[in-house]
């Protein structure tokens, strides 16, 4: 079988705004090239519109290109010059105005110019799939769906698929392959209706929340301290989120549903409040405009009061009681605290959360096939911790749809219609359990997918209620567990509050290694969530510090070193397997590895520098030593140059990919787009290895250094950007030590050492900088602000 | 004027156009090929002179590796034609390279140990980067004062421009006045008698074709002056060498490609092969300051050659001032009280370009045109040198 990953070779985006260019940019970051189509410009150049979109990706933030040199593979087009390369393209993604008269026109036009077999698909977030395949030839409708991204399409884990009645299953297939492998994203099946799911859902959600605080006559700055991760929602919670996503595009969507969804009970949520026509009146659309509801005023952010149409500081005005409550960590013990207060704060939470429930009740057998689609598409597009039924869920599944419906029969909700039948069957605990997530409209339990896309996945998204995967323990302590992944691969996952390095985890690496030898043929490193690991405890080293107890500081970077040379060393493969952040010790662990496996989103450097240390965990000994290998004819130098750069001004790289062109990732390195896949092509890469004649590194090779010849040229370039005024003393003095480390101390150019030298170069280093008072302020701003300090 | 057999007279001088480093004209022209051509064309200047009777070609280069390494005098004077005979010698005075063989090559003929010589310099800063392919710092000089030596140029001038309190502003109208005088100067066709145009030629791959195709294009004009610059675009530009600076990428010298030639002979030679001469050399001088602040060097240098030759500042009507940065050349046009309008009257480095080691025999050939067509008497050749020095020729029109 074609695996759906490979079948798609070539692909255009037809519209070159600002969600079409971004989903060319992400098809180039997996490595498509892509056609961006736009409307010719008047003249000679008729391209130019679409090369400036292409142009601009480079500027948007957050970033969409996961280098710069994937806009390389956007060819800039346009409708009259270049409609014949659409033929080639395997895919073709519409992403132009929302608008049916202008899709079903560009149908019209494009539809000659598409190959036999290409896939065609719409990126609309609302209008209807079926309507607008009537535009499409009766051969091309089988071939077509919406592919719904979420805003920035790189970084929104959900695309929705949606299809019409004469939608091929066979072209549903291929598409959901090739969106979640080689995209990177979590495919939800939606149902043919406005807003689909997630913005049907999220909206409403927002909408409710925004009814209620009208009605509570409680300021947006409120709201949002109220609705934000307190709810397992987004720091951006409410009117924040508005902002960011653009109040046109924003009330765009709420008078889309508005105007469609004339037989929904909650209708008269969807409609846009007068300070928010005002804010569009007069062209304050959020972030983008740089004012909303929100604005960046000279003191802090500004918030909008309505009712003067002035803006004052923002600030943070919880009540006592609501914030004890929103402040416990269980759920039921949280929303029965909410629920015995007095406050209008409480009630907003409880009203909107109220409604929410009521209005997914209602509506899941219409818009999706389960209640998993529901609750993922909260999670994936919207950045929700918890879906609204995982929740619902979790406070108890009776009892809460109990205080559901008498809500409803006197009169306190939103909307006056009855709940469905499913909701109250006395048996019921929830709709996410060990069969799947509930389909109310064939009255079962759906199994998750069977797809052969999702074998990779091992441990997918998992739902409130759904079973966790067995993972047997081999062996663990405080800080690290070593589980058998089967066919004999041992994975090794940090214990640790982001997976930060102590003496617990290094301990544990040591002796993991040593069991995971005895039993296993291979050893993943790999963390359950991200991130992949943040280095090392700071807190520690800033305690041992403070009690003046260096020896401490020591024998942490002991451990470290000992902990990475047993990586280096085992005599089984090894594969580290990040994704998110791999800061200092985290990528000196990945480093040592064998071999990486990297999610797309894995962003790595040797930040140490940014807390007044260098790598010393064997990151430069390593560095210094793969300097010489990687060498063609011994020199060094190079690499040196290069690794200086990265560690002195402690650059992370944007993505792995980004990682690639910095060199922590090597040729045979791996890249996944989609992170849910990192351990299964981990493991892989680890059995590989086992299979093909794997032999552990020779301990103690000799390593020619560039000595003190090369320190003096680092040196230079320290000189000038300390008389520049560019870097502090202090900055000064960490990159002569971090020169020592990497060039193999003052030594002849070429002098050979060994592995224990070029470690006590860098631990010696290390020491010598955790004793300034420089570092230590920097660290402890760090743990203070989480940003460095620059002393 | 009568033409004394035992001095030494410029009796061409020729230069290359000036490209733009890294990505200009010349980002593949080799410098010993921009040697080459302007060798040829001193000579084809004076056509009676038969190339055999050349005794010496003297070049400077300032970073002399790569393309520009082994000795590059001496295989471009073989690739301009010259007989086997004809020597040749590079020699490194960093930016003053290109002055320093003009003065080596006189003070031989003044001492009677040749005739006819050529100097010249060639630098690719394409090719080969400032402070060449590898740095590599003695470790001792970051011990003790001797720091400043691993400073980078931009550094010294932003020590100059703090010492000398010139201002952003200042920095910035001057580097504005660069542009306009040579913006001019080409409009005028003034660059016309020294420079020798250059056919670039480039192999590409036509990859359609499958085949390697050869474009060839005339240069025949610096390439540096921007029409486009004004204050407001100058104002705007960050300071690249210190994080509260004034020196900008627009108020410092641009980075460049170029080769100039002088063909100098003595008295005697110029009676015995009837030529005729354009310049007589007065005289030089060099002398040292401090590393950090280099670009004051012409302060010290200036002085002494006026001082060997007789002369006063307000004597010399032409002076070619290397504007390696705009703060030190304020800073040593104030010091010395040069007449702003006697400085570059074409407009210098900062629009014309400086190819380091080449810059020197560039603008010899430029005051040497210049002082024929204005009919001005005394001209010099001056400019900082890195490391801290400075040098100055004097040079005396004669024809």
């Amino acid at each position: 079988m074609i695996d759906p990953g490979t079948s798609i070779q070539r692909a255009a985006v037809l519209g070159a705004g600002v969600m079409g260019a971004q989903i060319a940019a992400h098809l180039g970051n997996a490595g498509i090239p892509v056609d961006l189509f736009e409307l010719p410009a008047e003249g000679a150049d008729s391209r130019a519109p679409a090369r400036d979109a292409i142009d601009r990706l480079h500027k948007l933030r957050p970033g969409p290109l996961a280098r710069p040199d994937v806009t390389r593979a956007i060819q800039p087009a346009t409708y009259d010059l270049d409609l014949d390369r659409l033929a080639a393209c395997d895919l073709v993604v519409e992403a132009v105005a929302e608008r049916m008269d202008v899709k079903q026109a560009l149908y019209r036009q494009i539809a000659p110019a598409l190959g036999a077999a290409t896939l065609f698909v719409s990126n609309t977030s609302g209008l209807p799939v079926g309507r607008l395949a009537e535009a499409l030839p009766r051969t091309l409708r089988s071939r077509f769906c919406g592919v719904h991204f979420f805003n920035p399409p790189r970084y929104m884990h959900l695309v929705e698929l949606i299809a019409h009645p004469q939608t091929d299953g066979n072209a549903l297939h291929r598409l959901e392959g090739f969106l979640t492998t080689t995209l990177g994203k979590g495919v939800l099946h939606a149902r043919d209706t406005p807003g689909f799911i997630g913005n049907r859902i999220g909206v409403f959600a927002l909408c409710a929340v925004m009814r209620h605080a009208e009605r509570l006559d409680l300021p947006f700055d409120l709201v949002d301290a109220l609705t934000g991760p307190g709810i397992a929602r987004p720091k951006s919670a409410t009117f924040r989120t508005a902002d960011v996503v653009g109040l046109d595009t924003f009330s765009h969507v709420v008078t889309h549903l508005h105007d469609t969804l004339t037989d929904d009970p909650w209708r008269d949520c969807f409609r846009i409040p007068d300070w928010l026509q005002g804010l569009l009146d007069t062209g304050n659309l959020g972030q983008k405009t740089g004012s909303g509801v929100y604005r960046k005023g000279k003191g802090g952010i500004e918030v909008l009061d309505p009712a003067s149409g002035d803006y004052r500081p923002a600030e943070d005005r919880v009540s006592d009681g609501v914030r004890a409550a929103l402040a416990k960590s269980d759920l039921s013990a949280k929303y029965d605290a909410l629920a015995e207060l007095d406050d209008p704060q409480a009630e907003l939470i409880r009203a909107s959360q109220r409604d929410l429930f009521h209005y997914c009740a209602y509506h899941l057998a219409q818009i999706a096939p389960s209640a998993r689609e529901l609750d993922l598409a909260l999670r994936w597009g919207f950045a929700w911790e918890r879906g609204a039924f995982e929740t619902w869920q979790l406070l108890g599944w009776a009892p809460t749809a109990e205080r559901l419906e008498r809500a409803i029969e006197a009169g306190e909700t939103l909307a006056s219609a009855p709940l469905p039948e499913w909701v109250r069957e006395r048996w019921r605990e929830g709709v996410h359990g060990p069969r799947g997530s509930w389909a109310p409209d064939v009255g079962s339990w759906l199994p998750r997918s069977s797809h052969p896309v999702y074998q990779r996945q091992r441990f997918p998204a998992r739902l409130v209620g759904e079973p966790e995967p067995r993972t047997p323990t081999l062996w663990q302590n405080d800080g690290v567990r070593l589980w058998d992944a089967g066919d004999d691969i041992a994975v090794l996952g940090f214990r640790t509050p982001m997976h930060a390095v102590n003496d617990a985890v290094l301990e544990g690496i040591l002796r993991a290694i040593e069991v995971a030898e005895r039993e296993c043929r291979a050893l993943v490193v790999w963390q359950a969530n991200a991130p992949f690991c943040v280095g090392a405890d700071l807190k520690a080293v800033r305690r041992a510090r403070d009690g003046g107890n260096y020896a401490a500081i020591e024998s942490l970077v002991g451990g470290f070193q000992e902990a990475t040379m047993a990586l280096r060393h085992c005599r089984i493969p090894t594969v580290g397997a990040p994704t998110g952040l791999a800061l200092g010790g985290g990528l000196e662990i990945l480093l040592h590895c064998d071999i990486r496996v990297a999610a797309m989103e894995t962003y790595c450097g040797l930040v140490e520098a940014g807390v007044g240390l260098i790598p010393a965990g064997g990151g430069c000994a390593n560095l210094a030593r793969r300097a010489v290998e990687w060498s063609p004819d011994g020199d060094p130098w190079p690499w040196i140059q290069h690794y200086f750069e990265e560690i002195a001004y402690a650059r992370v790289a944007g993505s792995a990919s980004d990682a690639r062109a910095r060199f922590w990732l090597q040729g045979g390195d791996r890249v996944v787009m989609n992170a849910d896949e990192v351990l299964h092509a981990a493991r892989s890469a680890g059995l590989a290895l086992a299979e093909t004649g794997y032999r552990s590194r020779m301990r103690n090779q000799p390593v020619r250094v560039a000595g003190a010849p090369g320190i003096a040229t680092l040196e230079g370039k320290l000189v000038n950007l300390h008389a520049g005024g560019f870097i502090s003393d202090h900055d000064y003095t960490i990159g002569r030590c971090l020169a020592e480390a990497l060039c193999g101390g003052r030594v002849e150019a070429g002098s050979e050492v060994d592995d224990e030298w070029l470690l006590r170069l860098e631990r010696e280093g290390f020491m010598a900088l955790a004793r300034t008072e420089e570092t230590g302020a920097r660290i402890a701003h760090m743990l203070e602000t989480g940003k460095p300090l620059r002393n | 004027m009568a033409i004394d057999d035992r001095e030494a007279y410029v009796v061409a001088a020729r230069r290359s156009p000036v490209g733009k480093a890294p990505r200009g004209v010349f980002r593949h022209t080799r410098p010993d090929d921009l040697l080459a051509h302007v060798i040829q064309a001193v000579l084809a200047d004076q056509p009676d002179l038969d190339p055999a009777q050349v005794e010496d070609v003297i070049v400077g280069c300032a970073m002399p590796e790569g393309e520009q390494g082994m000795n590059v005098a001496r295989i471009a004077a073989l690739l301009a034609g010259l007989p086997d005979a004809v020597p040749g010698v590079t020699i490194n005075r960093f930016c003053a390279s290109g002055l320093e063989t003009v003065a080596r090559a006189a003070d031989q003929i003044r001492l009677g140990e040749a005739d006819v010589l050529i100097a010249g310099g060639t630098e690719s800063m394409s090719l080969i980067p400032f402070m060449g392919s590898r740095p590599a710092f003695n470790p001792r000089i970051f011990d003790d004062a001797d720091v400043a030596i691993a400073y980078g140029m931009g550094m010294t001038a932003e020590r100059v421009a703090e010492r000398w309190q010139v201002s952003r502003e200042d920095q910035d109208a001057f580097a504005l006045e660069s542009h306009r005088r040579a913006l001019g100067a080409q409009e005028a066709g003034h660059f016309a008698d020294e420079i020798a145009p250059f056919d670039v030629v480039e192999q590409r791959p036509d990859l359609e074709a499958g085949q390697v195709v050869a474009s060839r294009r005339r240069v025949d004009a610096d390439e540096g002056p921007r029409a486009d610059t004004s204050a407001e675009r100058l104002a705007k530009l960050r300071p690249v060498f210190a994080a509260r600076g004034s020196v900008t990428p627009g108020n410092s010298s641009q980075m460049s490609d170029g080769a100039g030639a002088v063909l100098l002979a003595s008295g005697a030679a110029v009676k015995r092969y009837n030529l005729q001469p354009l310049l007589r050399f007065a005289g030089y001088a060099v002398a040292g300051v401090a590393p950090e602040i280099m670009g004051i060097g012409p302060v010290a240098a200036v002085p002494r050659a006026l001082q060997r030759t007789g002369l006063a500042a307000e004597d010399v009507d032409w002076v070619e001032l290397n504007e390696a940065f705009a703060a030190q050349s304020l800073a040593v046009m104030r010091d010395l009280g040069l007449d702003a309008q006697r400085v570059n009257p074409l407009g210098g480095a900062i629009a014309l370009g400086h190819p380091l080691g080449a810059t020197g025999a560039i603008r010899t050939a430029t005051l040497a045109h210049g002082l024929r067509r204005t009919r001005g008497r005394w001209g010099m050749v001056t400019m900082c040198v890195g490391t801290g020095m400075g040098a100055a020729g004097l040079f005396e029109r004669t024809d």
